[in-house]
Protein backbone atom coordinates (compact mmCIF):
# COMPACT_ATOMS: atom_id res chain seq x y z
CA UNK A 1 0.00 0.00 0.00
CA UNK A 2 2.72 2.24 1.09
CA UNK A 3 4.74 1.68 -2.19
CA UNK A 4 1.42 2.08 -3.78
CA UNK A 5 1.24 5.58 -3.03
CA UNK A 6 4.76 6.57 -3.19
CA UNK A 7 4.83 5.40 -6.75
CA UNK A 8 1.27 7.64 -7.25
CA UNK A 9 3.37 10.38 -5.99
CA UNK A 10 5.98 9.92 -8.23
CA UNK A 11 4.21 9.27 -11.49
CA UNK A 12 2.03 12.52 -10.77
CA UNK A 13 5.37 14.70 -9.74
CA UNK A 14 6.85 13.73 -13.38
CA UNK A 15 3.72 15.33 -14.78
CA UNK A 16 3.39 18.12 -12.85
CA UNK A 17 7.25 19.41 -13.13
CA UNK A 18 7.18 18.77 -17.25
CA UNK A 19 3.86 20.88 -17.10
CA UNK A 20 5.97 23.63 -14.84
CA UNK A 21 9.06 23.87 -17.13
CA UNK A 22 7.33 26.51 -19.87
CA UNK A 23 6.35 28.99 -16.59
CA UNK A 24 4.08 31.71 -18.56
CA UNK A 25 2.37 29.27 -20.85
CA UNK A 26 1.43 27.33 -17.73
CA UNK A 27 0.60 30.34 -15.97
CA UNK A 28 -1.32 31.49 -19.02
CA UNK A 29 -2.87 28.45 -19.09
CA UNK A 30 -4.13 28.77 -15.77
CA UNK A 31 -5.32 32.06 -15.56
CA UNK A 32 -7.19 31.63 -19.18
CA UNK A 33 -9.36 28.31 -17.96
CA UNK A 34 -10.20 30.50 -14.93
CA UNK A 35 -11.12 33.42 -16.78
CA UNK A 36 -12.85 31.65 -19.51
CA UNK A 37 -15.20 29.41 -16.78
CA UNK A 38 -15.30 32.83 -14.76
CA UNK A 39 -17.18 34.71 -17.34
CA UNK A 40 -20.16 32.54 -17.13
CA UNK A 41 -20.70 33.52 -13.24
CA UNK A 42 -20.49 37.16 -14.58
CA UNK A 43 -23.11 36.85 -16.95
CA UNK A 44 -25.36 35.15 -14.44
CA UNK A 45 -24.35 37.66 -12.05
CA UNK A 46 -25.02 40.05 -14.56
CA UNK A 47 -28.53 38.70 -15.72
CA UNK A 48 -29.79 39.00 -12.05
CA UNK A 49 -29.58 42.42 -11.95
CA UNK A 50 -32.64 42.32 -14.27
CA UNK A 51 -34.31 39.46 -12.96
CA UNK A 52 -33.44 39.16 -9.39
CA UNK A 53 -33.39 35.35 -8.75
CA UNK A 54 -33.48 32.16 -10.87
CA UNK A 55 -36.95 29.93 -9.65
CA UNK A 56 -36.17 31.81 -6.20
CA UNK A 57 -32.72 31.44 -5.64
CA UNK A 58 -30.69 34.21 -5.33
CA UNK A 59 -27.19 34.98 -6.51
CA UNK A 60 -25.86 33.76 -3.47
CA UNK A 61 -27.72 30.39 -3.43
CA UNK A 62 -26.66 29.75 -6.81
CA UNK A 63 -23.30 30.82 -6.33
CA UNK A 64 -22.93 28.34 -3.56
CA UNK A 65 -24.77 25.64 -5.76
CA UNK A 66 -22.30 26.28 -8.68
CA UNK A 67 -18.97 27.02 -6.55
CA UNK A 68 -19.81 23.69 -4.80
CA UNK A 69 -20.13 21.54 -8.35
CA UNK A 70 -17.27 23.83 -10.21
CA UNK A 71 -14.47 23.12 -7.30
CA UNK A 72 -15.52 19.42 -6.99
CA UNK A 73 -15.33 19.34 -10.61
CA UNK A 74 -12.03 20.84 -10.82
CA UNK A 75 -10.83 18.57 -8.66
CA UNK A 76 -12.25 15.49 -10.22
CA UNK A 77 -11.05 16.72 -13.94
CA UNK A 78 -7.31 16.85 -12.05
CA UNK A 79 -6.93 13.61 -10.27
CA UNK A 80 -9.02 11.42 -12.68
CA UNK A 81 -7.39 13.22 -15.50
CA UNK A 82 -6.26 9.93 -16.99
CA UNK A 83 -9.70 8.50 -17.70
CA UNK A 84 -10.79 11.53 -19.28
CA UNK A 85 -12.35 9.60 -22.30
CA UNK A 86 -10.60 12.51 -24.66
CA UNK A 87 -7.28 12.08 -23.35
CA UNK A 88 -8.09 8.17 -22.93
CA UNK A 89 -8.78 7.42 -26.34
CA UNK A 90 -5.17 9.04 -27.96
CA UNK A 91 -3.65 6.79 -25.22
CA UNK A 92 -4.77 3.73 -26.23
CA UNK A 93 -4.75 4.39 -30.24
CA UNK A 94 -1.57 4.89 -30.17
CA UNK A 95 -0.83 1.96 -28.35
CA UNK A 96 0.49 3.65 -25.06
CA UNK A 97 -1.71 1.99 -22.74
CA UNK A 98 -0.32 -1.33 -24.27
CA UNK A 99 3.02 -0.59 -22.70
CA UNK A 100 1.42 -0.01 -19.80
CA UNK A 101 -0.19 -3.15 -19.54
CA UNK A 102 3.13 -4.99 -20.17
CA UNK A 103 4.77 -3.11 -16.79
CA UNK A 104 4.43 -4.89 -13.78
CA UNK A 105 1.83 -2.48 -11.72
CA UNK A 106 -1.55 -1.76 -11.14
CA UNK A 107 -3.08 -0.82 -14.12
CA UNK A 108 -5.47 1.43 -12.60
CA UNK A 109 -2.65 3.12 -10.47
CA UNK A 110 -0.55 3.67 -14.13
CA UNK A 111 -3.42 5.21 -15.39
CA UNK A 112 -4.45 7.35 -12.40
CA UNK A 113 -0.26 8.42 -12.81
CA UNK A 114 -0.92 9.16 -16.47
CA UNK A 115 -1.96 12.27 -17.01
CA UNK A 116 -2.78 15.00 -14.07
CA UNK A 117 -3.14 18.42 -16.40
CA UNK A 118 -2.31 21.03 -13.71
CA UNK A 119 -4.08 23.92 -15.81
CA UNK A 120 -7.35 22.05 -14.68
CA UNK A 121 -5.90 23.74 -10.82
CA UNK A 122 -7.81 27.06 -12.98
CA UNK A 123 -11.16 25.77 -12.56
CA UNK A 124 -10.81 24.69 -9.40
CA UNK A 125 -9.37 28.11 -7.79
CA UNK A 126 -12.22 29.71 -9.96
CA UNK A 127 -15.32 27.03 -8.16
CA UNK A 128 -13.49 27.97 -5.12
CA UNK A 129 -13.92 32.00 -6.25
CA UNK A 130 -17.10 31.34 -6.78
CA UNK A 131 -17.75 29.24 -3.28
CA UNK A 132 -16.77 31.94 -1.66
CA UNK A 133 -18.83 34.40 -3.17
CA UNK A 134 -21.97 32.27 -2.69
CA UNK A 135 -21.20 31.68 1.16
CA UNK A 136 -20.95 34.75 1.80
CA UNK A 137 -23.53 36.45 0.25
CA UNK A 138 -25.83 33.63 1.07
CA UNK A 139 -25.61 34.19 5.01
CA UNK A 140 -25.04 30.81 5.37
CA UNK A 141 -25.15 29.75 9.07
CA UNK A 142 -22.46 27.49 9.58
CA UNK A 143 -23.01 24.65 12.19
CA UNK A 144 -20.35 22.20 13.15
CA UNK A 145 -22.02 19.49 11.10
CA UNK A 146 -22.55 21.72 7.86
CA UNK A 147 -18.64 22.44 8.51
CA UNK A 148 -18.26 18.76 8.77
CA UNK A 149 -20.07 17.88 6.12
CA UNK A 150 -18.65 20.41 3.52
CA UNK A 151 -15.72 18.07 2.55
CA UNK A 152 -17.22 14.84 2.42
CA UNK A 153 -20.13 16.71 0.19
CA UNK A 154 -16.91 18.07 -2.21
CA UNK A 155 -15.10 14.78 -1.88
CA UNK A 156 -18.37 12.94 -3.12
CA UNK A 157 -18.72 15.12 -6.60
CA UNK A 158 -14.82 14.34 -7.32
CA UNK A 159 -15.90 10.71 -6.66
CA UNK A 160 -18.80 10.46 -8.72
CA UNK A 161 -18.05 12.58 -11.66
CA UNK A 162 -14.62 10.82 -11.22
CA UNK A 163 -16.64 7.57 -11.85
CA UNK A 164 -18.29 8.94 -15.10
CA UNK A 165 -14.83 9.64 -16.38
CA UNK A 166 -14.19 6.00 -15.70
CA UNK A 167 -17.07 4.74 -17.21
CA UNK A 168 -15.83 6.95 -20.36
CA UNK A 169 -12.77 5.75 -20.34
CA UNK A 170 -13.63 2.02 -20.16
CA UNK A 171 -15.97 2.41 -23.33
CA UNK A 172 -13.11 3.29 -25.29
CA UNK A 173 -12.11 -0.40 -24.99
CA UNK A 174 -14.56 -1.17 -27.15
CA UNK A 175 -15.22 2.26 -29.17
CA UNK A 176 -11.65 3.80 -29.12
CA UNK A 177 -13.04 6.87 -30.06
CA UNK A 178 -14.95 8.95 -26.96
CA UNK A 179 -18.19 8.54 -27.04
CA UNK A 180 -20.72 11.68 -26.82
CA UNK A 181 -23.58 11.18 -24.61
CA UNK A 182 -20.21 10.44 -21.77
CA UNK A 183 -19.53 14.11 -22.56
CA UNK A 184 -23.16 15.04 -22.04
CA UNK A 185 -23.20 13.54 -18.82
CA UNK A 186 -19.82 14.90 -17.51
CA UNK A 187 -19.37 18.33 -18.20
CA UNK A 188 -23.77 18.79 -19.05
CA UNK A 189 -24.01 16.64 -16.05
CA UNK A 190 -21.20 19.69 -14.35
CA UNK A 191 -23.59 22.81 -15.89
CA UNK A 192 -26.99 21.60 -14.87
CA UNK A 193 -25.72 20.77 -11.30
CA UNK A 194 -24.67 24.64 -11.10
CA UNK A 195 -28.61 24.90 -10.73
CA UNK A 196 -31.24 23.86 -8.64
CA UNK A 197 -32.74 20.60 -10.48
CA UNK A 198 -36.27 21.69 -10.42
CA UNK A 199 -36.23 23.75 -13.12
CA UNK A 200 -35.28 20.97 -15.50
CA UNK A 201 -37.72 19.38 -17.23
CA UNK A 202 -39.24 16.40 -15.62
CA UNK A 203 -37.08 13.46 -18.10
CA UNK A 204 -33.80 15.30 -17.36
CA UNK A 205 -34.73 15.82 -13.47
CA UNK A 206 -35.25 11.80 -13.88
CA UNK A 207 -32.49 10.71 -15.31
CA UNK A 208 -30.31 12.69 -13.16
CA UNK A 209 -31.67 11.01 -10.08
CA UNK A 210 -32.55 7.60 -10.92
CA UNK A 211 -30.03 6.58 -13.66
CA UNK A 212 -27.35 9.05 -12.60
CA UNK A 213 -27.85 9.96 -9.46
CA UNK A 214 -26.19 13.41 -9.57
CA UNK A 215 -28.88 15.28 -7.90
CA UNK A 216 -27.72 13.50 -4.48
CA UNK A 217 -24.11 14.83 -4.72
CA UNK A 218 -24.89 18.54 -5.34
CA UNK A 219 -28.41 19.90 -5.29
CA UNK A 220 -29.57 17.96 -2.43
CA UNK A 221 -26.61 18.70 0.32
CA UNK A 222 -26.98 22.21 -0.89
CA UNK A 223 -30.76 22.66 0.37
CA UNK A 224 -29.03 21.28 3.93
CA UNK A 225 -26.01 24.15 3.63
CA UNK A 226 -28.61 26.93 2.17
CA UNK A 227 -31.99 25.88 4.99
CA UNK A 228 -34.11 25.42 1.85
CA UNK A 229 -36.83 23.38 1.59
CA UNK A 230 -36.87 20.60 -1.25
CA UNK A 231 -39.52 20.69 -3.55
CA UNK A 232 -38.56 17.34 -4.86
CA UNK A 233 -39.97 14.15 -3.55
CA UNK A 234 -37.28 13.40 -0.95
CA UNK A 235 -37.14 13.96 2.98
CA UNK A 236 -34.80 16.27 4.52
CA UNK A 237 -32.76 12.91 5.55
CA UNK A 238 -31.48 12.81 1.83
CA UNK A 239 -28.97 15.65 2.27
CA UNK A 240 -26.66 13.08 3.45
CA UNK A 241 -26.72 10.77 0.82
CA UNK A 242 -24.09 12.15 -1.58
CA UNK A 243 -21.45 9.86 0.14
CA UNK A 244 -23.10 6.93 -0.23
CA UNK A 245 -24.30 7.45 -3.70
CA UNK A 246 -21.13 9.00 -5.07
CA UNK A 247 -19.43 4.96 -3.35
CA UNK A 248 -21.92 3.15 -5.02
CA UNK A 249 -21.01 5.17 -8.14
CA UNK A 250 -17.27 4.46 -8.09
CA UNK A 251 -17.60 1.00 -6.92
CA UNK A 252 -19.63 0.09 -10.24
CA UNK A 253 -17.91 2.23 -12.27
CA UNK A 254 -14.54 0.14 -11.05
CA UNK A 255 -16.48 -2.90 -11.96
CA UNK A 256 -17.22 -1.86 -14.71
CA UNK A 257 -13.31 -1.37 -15.67
CA UNK A 258 -12.03 -4.55 -14.69
CA UNK A 259 -14.84 -6.06 -17.01
CA UNK A 260 -13.21 -3.97 -19.67
CA UNK A 261 -10.24 -4.12 -19.40
CA UNK A 262 -10.72 -8.31 -19.60
CA UNK A 263 -12.21 -7.72 -22.87
CA UNK A 264 -9.77 -5.16 -24.07
CA UNK A 265 -8.42 -5.78 -27.70
CA UNK A 266 -5.12 -3.64 -28.60
CA UNK A 267 -5.88 -1.54 -31.55
CA UNK A 268 -2.48 -2.75 -33.42
CA UNK A 269 -0.35 0.45 -32.89
CA UNK B 1 -11.23 33.01 -57.56
CA UNK B 2 -10.65 29.43 -58.64
CA UNK B 3 -8.11 28.51 -55.63
CA UNK B 4 -10.75 29.84 -52.68
CA UNK B 5 -13.58 27.61 -54.93
CA UNK B 6 -11.22 24.61 -54.35
CA UNK B 7 -10.79 24.97 -50.83
CA UNK B 8 -14.31 25.90 -49.86
CA UNK B 9 -14.93 22.41 -51.54
CA UNK B 10 -12.16 20.59 -49.65
CA UNK B 11 -13.04 21.99 -46.51
CA UNK B 12 -16.48 21.40 -47.32
CA UNK B 13 -15.57 17.55 -48.21
CA UNK B 14 -13.22 16.81 -45.08
CA UNK B 15 -15.91 18.32 -42.41
CA UNK B 16 -19.24 16.32 -43.92
CA UNK B 17 -16.91 13.02 -44.02
CA UNK B 18 -16.66 13.13 -40.00
CA UNK B 19 -20.28 12.25 -38.89
CA UNK B 20 -19.66 10.83 -36.08
CA UNK B 21 -18.11 14.49 -34.99
CA UNK B 22 -20.82 16.37 -36.51
CA UNK B 23 -23.50 14.34 -34.55
CA UNK B 24 -21.69 14.46 -31.08
CA UNK B 25 -21.76 18.29 -32.16
CA UNK B 26 -25.40 18.32 -32.43
CA UNK B 27 -26.35 16.06 -29.60
CA UNK B 28 -24.43 18.60 -27.29
CA UNK B 29 -25.24 21.71 -28.32
CA UNK B 30 -28.99 20.56 -28.17
CA UNK B 31 -28.47 18.94 -24.52
CA UNK B 32 -27.05 22.35 -23.29
CA UNK B 33 -29.55 24.26 -25.27
CA UNK B 34 -32.29 22.30 -22.81
CA UNK B 35 -30.65 23.46 -20.61
CA UNK B 36 -29.87 26.52 -21.11
CA UNK B 37 -33.76 26.88 -22.22
CA UNK B 38 -34.66 26.05 -18.52
CA UNK B 39 -32.87 28.23 -17.15
CA UNK B 40 -34.47 30.98 -19.43
CA UNK B 41 -37.97 29.43 -18.29
CA UNK B 42 -36.69 29.64 -14.62
CA UNK B 43 -35.61 33.47 -15.08
CA UNK B 44 -38.70 34.80 -16.57
CA UNK B 45 -41.06 33.13 -13.72
CA UNK B 46 -44.15 33.87 -15.32
CA UNK B 47 -43.39 37.49 -16.08
CA UNK B 48 -44.34 37.91 -19.98
CA UNK B 49 -41.30 40.37 -21.05
CA UNK B 50 -38.75 41.89 -20.55
CA UNK B 51 -36.60 44.87 -21.67
CA UNK B 52 -38.39 44.04 -25.19
CA UNK B 53 -38.46 40.39 -25.37
CA UNK B 54 -40.52 37.79 -24.41
CA UNK B 55 -40.64 34.80 -22.66
CA UNK B 56 -40.62 32.64 -25.87
CA UNK B 57 -38.72 35.18 -27.67
CA UNK B 58 -35.94 34.55 -25.29
CA UNK B 59 -36.39 30.31 -25.36
CA UNK B 60 -35.92 31.04 -29.41
CA UNK B 61 -32.82 33.13 -28.56
CA UNK B 62 -31.30 30.52 -27.02
CA UNK B 63 -32.51 28.05 -29.73
CA UNK B 64 -30.66 30.43 -32.56
CA UNK B 65 -27.20 30.92 -30.44
CA UNK B 66 -26.83 27.36 -29.76
CA UNK B 67 -27.31 26.46 -33.42
CA UNK B 68 -24.76 29.34 -34.24
CA UNK B 69 -22.01 27.86 -32.30
CA UNK B 70 -20.48 25.92 -34.86
CA UNK B 71 -21.22 28.30 -38.02
CA UNK B 72 -19.22 31.09 -36.02
CA UNK B 73 -16.74 29.16 -34.32
CA UNK B 74 -17.94 30.79 -30.84
CA UNK B 75 -15.64 28.48 -28.98
CA UNK B 76 -12.65 29.24 -30.07
CA UNK B 77 -10.35 28.36 -33.26
CA UNK B 78 -6.94 27.78 -32.93
CA UNK B 79 -5.91 26.30 -36.60
CA UNK B 80 -3.72 29.11 -37.79
CA UNK B 81 -1.33 29.03 -34.98
CA UNK B 82 -1.00 25.47 -34.99
CA UNK B 83 0.19 26.20 -38.28
CA UNK B 84 2.63 28.50 -37.37
CA UNK B 85 3.98 26.00 -34.41
CA UNK B 86 4.31 22.98 -36.48
CA UNK B 87 5.72 24.99 -39.32
CA UNK B 88 3.07 24.20 -41.87
CA UNK B 89 2.54 27.83 -42.39
CA UNK B 90 5.22 27.69 -44.65
CA UNK B 91 3.75 25.76 -47.07
CA UNK B 92 0.84 27.99 -46.87
CA UNK B 93 3.07 30.87 -47.25
CA UNK B 94 3.89 29.88 -51.31
CA UNK B 95 0.35 29.57 -52.04
CA UNK B 96 -0.98 31.73 -55.00
CA UNK B 97 -3.17 33.74 -52.08
CA UNK B 98 -2.54 35.26 -49.00
CA UNK B 99 -2.36 33.65 -45.45
CA UNK B 100 -5.91 35.62 -44.88
CA UNK B 101 -8.07 33.88 -48.39
CA UNK B 102 -6.11 30.32 -47.77
CA UNK B 103 -7.75 30.17 -44.14
CA UNK B 104 -10.83 31.91 -45.16
CA UNK B 105 -11.23 29.90 -47.77
CA UNK B 106 -10.85 26.37 -45.54
CA UNK B 107 -13.38 28.16 -43.18
CA UNK B 108 -16.16 28.42 -45.40
CA UNK B 109 -16.61 25.28 -46.20
CA UNK B 110 -16.82 23.98 -42.96
CA UNK B 111 -19.23 26.66 -41.49
CA UNK B 112 -21.42 25.87 -44.31
CA UNK B 113 -22.12 22.34 -42.75
CA UNK B 114 -22.27 23.17 -39.37
CA UNK B 115 -24.30 25.69 -40.43
CA UNK B 116 -26.62 22.78 -42.37
CA UNK B 117 -26.14 20.29 -39.40
CA UNK B 118 -25.59 21.64 -36.54
CA UNK B 119 -27.63 24.79 -37.04
CA UNK B 120 -30.60 24.22 -39.08
CA UNK B 121 -31.03 20.14 -37.78
CA UNK B 122 -31.01 21.57 -34.05
CA UNK B 123 -33.13 24.43 -34.68
CA UNK B 124 -36.11 21.78 -36.30
CA UNK B 125 -35.07 19.14 -33.19
CA UNK B 126 -35.37 21.99 -30.63
CA UNK B 127 -38.89 22.88 -31.93
CA UNK B 128 -40.06 19.36 -31.07
CA UNK B 129 -39.36 20.46 -27.67
CA UNK B 130 -40.28 24.36 -27.15
CA UNK B 131 -41.71 26.76 -29.53
CA UNK B 132 -39.24 28.08 -31.24
CA UNK B 133 -39.98 31.90 -33.18
CA UNK B 134 -40.27 31.00 -37.09
CA UNK B 135 -39.79 34.08 -39.52
CA UNK B 136 -43.04 34.07 -41.77
CA UNK B 137 -41.50 37.20 -44.66
CA UNK B 138 -39.28 36.92 -47.44
CA UNK B 139 -37.71 39.88 -46.80
CA UNK B 140 -36.73 38.95 -43.17
CA UNK B 141 -34.85 35.83 -44.63
CA UNK B 142 -33.26 38.10 -46.85
CA UNK B 143 -31.78 40.10 -44.04
CA UNK B 144 -31.16 37.19 -41.91
CA UNK B 145 -29.29 35.94 -44.95
CA UNK B 146 -26.94 38.80 -44.77
CA UNK B 147 -26.70 39.52 -41.46
CA UNK B 148 -25.45 35.91 -40.63
CA UNK B 149 -22.90 36.44 -43.94
CA UNK B 150 -21.64 39.42 -42.06
CA UNK B 151 -21.41 37.89 -38.59
CA UNK B 152 -19.76 35.33 -40.47
CA UNK B 153 -16.96 37.53 -41.39
CA UNK B 154 -16.86 39.45 -38.67
CA UNK B 155 -15.96 36.19 -36.67
CA UNK B 156 -13.68 34.88 -39.42
CA UNK B 157 -11.26 38.21 -39.23
CA UNK B 158 -11.84 37.92 -35.17
CA UNK B 159 -10.46 34.46 -34.96
CA UNK B 160 -7.62 34.84 -37.56
CA UNK B 161 -6.64 38.47 -35.54
CA UNK B 162 -6.25 36.57 -32.37
CA UNK B 163 -4.48 33.53 -33.90
CA UNK B 164 -2.09 36.12 -35.33
CA UNK B 165 -0.73 36.65 -31.88
CA UNK B 166 1.20 33.47 -32.61
CA UNK B 167 3.65 35.18 -34.98
CA UNK B 168 5.36 37.33 -31.66
CA UNK B 169 5.01 34.96 -29.08
CA UNK B 170 5.75 30.98 -28.74
CA UNK B 171 2.71 30.17 -26.90
CA UNK B 172 -0.35 31.92 -27.55
CA UNK B 173 -2.90 29.62 -27.01
CA UNK B 174 -3.49 31.25 -23.66
CA UNK B 175 -3.86 34.78 -25.18
CA UNK B 176 -6.30 33.10 -27.64
CA UNK B 177 -8.23 31.30 -24.77
CA UNK B 178 -9.07 34.74 -23.24
CA UNK B 179 -9.92 36.71 -25.90
CA UNK B 180 -12.73 33.74 -27.21
CA UNK B 181 -13.48 34.20 -23.27
CA UNK B 182 -14.11 37.60 -23.73
CA UNK B 183 -16.13 37.26 -27.31
CA UNK B 184 -18.29 35.07 -25.83
CA UNK B 185 -19.52 36.86 -23.00
CA UNK B 186 -20.12 40.50 -25.41
CA UNK B 187 -21.44 38.48 -28.03
CA UNK B 188 -24.67 37.99 -26.22
CA UNK B 189 -23.69 33.94 -26.98
CA UNK B 190 -24.03 33.15 -23.31
CA UNK B 191 -26.85 35.22 -22.22
CA UNK B 192 -29.04 37.53 -24.65
CA UNK B 193 -27.46 41.27 -24.41
CA UNK B 194 -30.79 42.77 -23.72
CA UNK B 195 -31.41 40.89 -20.69
CA UNK B 196 -28.21 42.07 -19.81
CA UNK B 197 -27.96 45.53 -17.68
CA UNK B 198 -28.00 48.77 -19.93
CA UNK B 199 -24.37 49.71 -19.02
CA UNK B 200 -23.01 46.18 -19.63
CA UNK B 201 -24.90 46.35 -23.28
CA UNK B 202 -23.83 50.01 -24.30
CA UNK B 203 -19.83 49.02 -23.22
CA UNK B 204 -20.33 45.73 -25.41
CA UNK B 205 -21.54 48.43 -28.35
CA UNK B 206 -18.40 49.95 -28.53
CA UNK B 207 -17.04 46.51 -29.24
CA UNK B 208 -17.31 44.12 -32.53
CA UNK B 209 -19.12 41.38 -30.88
CA UNK B 210 -22.44 42.12 -30.75
CA UNK B 211 -22.41 42.02 -34.72
CA UNK B 212 -21.02 38.79 -33.99
CA UNK B 213 -24.15 37.17 -33.02
CA UNK B 214 -26.57 39.34 -30.99
CA UNK B 215 -27.59 41.32 -33.92
CA UNK B 216 -28.13 38.57 -36.35
CA UNK B 217 -29.98 36.93 -33.92
CA UNK B 218 -32.61 39.77 -33.12
CA UNK B 219 -32.68 39.94 -36.56
CA UNK B 220 -34.16 36.35 -36.84
CA UNK B 221 -36.73 36.84 -33.95
CA UNK B 222 -38.09 40.45 -35.10
CA UNK B 223 -36.91 42.11 -32.45
CA UNK B 224 -35.35 44.47 -34.87
CA UNK B 225 -37.22 46.10 -37.22
CA UNK B 226 -37.45 49.48 -39.43
CA UNK B 227 -34.23 51.98 -38.62
CA UNK B 228 -33.14 49.76 -36.01
CA UNK B 229 -32.12 46.46 -38.32
CA UNK B 230 -30.46 49.34 -40.89
CA UNK B 231 -28.50 50.52 -38.14
CA UNK B 232 -27.68 47.06 -36.70
CA UNK B 233 -26.50 45.70 -40.08
CA UNK B 234 -24.56 49.21 -40.59
CA UNK B 235 -22.72 48.81 -37.64
CA UNK B 236 -21.83 44.74 -38.63
CA UNK B 237 -20.75 46.31 -42.14
CA UNK B 238 -18.60 48.81 -40.36
CA UNK B 239 -16.96 46.36 -38.14
CA UNK B 240 -16.55 43.86 -40.87
CA UNK B 241 -14.47 46.54 -42.83
CA UNK B 242 -12.22 47.69 -39.85
CA UNK B 243 -11.45 44.29 -38.48
CA UNK B 244 -10.45 43.27 -42.10
CA UNK B 245 -8.55 46.54 -42.55
CA UNK B 246 -6.69 45.41 -39.35
CA UNK B 247 -5.82 41.92 -40.08
CA UNK B 248 -4.21 43.12 -43.59
CA UNK B 249 -2.23 45.09 -41.83
CA UNK B 250 -1.00 42.76 -38.72
CA UNK B 251 -0.55 40.22 -40.93
CA UNK B 252 1.89 42.30 -43.17
CA UNK B 253 3.44 43.22 -39.89
CA UNK B 254 4.08 39.88 -38.93
CA UNK B 255 5.14 37.96 -41.79
CA UNK B 256 8.10 40.08 -41.84
CA UNK B 257 9.06 39.11 -38.68
CA UNK B 258 8.01 35.28 -39.33
CA UNK B 259 11.13 32.73 -39.10
CA UNK B 260 10.08 29.25 -39.87
CA UNK B 261 12.08 27.09 -37.53
CA UNK B 262 13.01 24.36 -39.99
CA UNK B 263 12.01 20.89 -38.88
Amino acid sequence: MRRTVILYFKLIGIQIRSQLEYRVSFLMDVVSTFILNFSYFVALALILERFGTVAGWTLGDLAFLAGLAEMGFGLMDLVFSGFDPDGFSQFVRLGKFDQMLLRPVNISLQVFGSRFLVRRLGRFVEGCVIFGIGAGLAHIQWTLGKVLYLPVVLLSIVAGMGALFVVGGTLIFWTVQPVVVVNIVTYGGNELMSYPITIYPRWIQGFFTYVIPLVFLNYLPGLYFLNKPGLLDFPPIFSFAAPFAAALMLFLAFQFWRFGLKHYQSTGT
Amino acid sequence: MRYIWQLVKNSFRMQATYRTALLAGLLTNLFFGFLRAAVMLALYQGQTSVNGMSIGTAVSYVAVSQGLIAFLTIFGYFDVMRSVYSGDVAADLIRPASLFTTWMGRDIGRSIVNLIVRGVLLMAIFSFFFDVVLPTSLLQWVWIGFSLLLAWGISFCWRFLVNLASFWTPDATGVGRMAFALSQLMCGFILPLRLLPDWFTHLANFTPFPSMMNSPVEIYLGILNGSQLFSAIFAQVLWLGLLYVVCRVVLAAGIKKLVIQGG
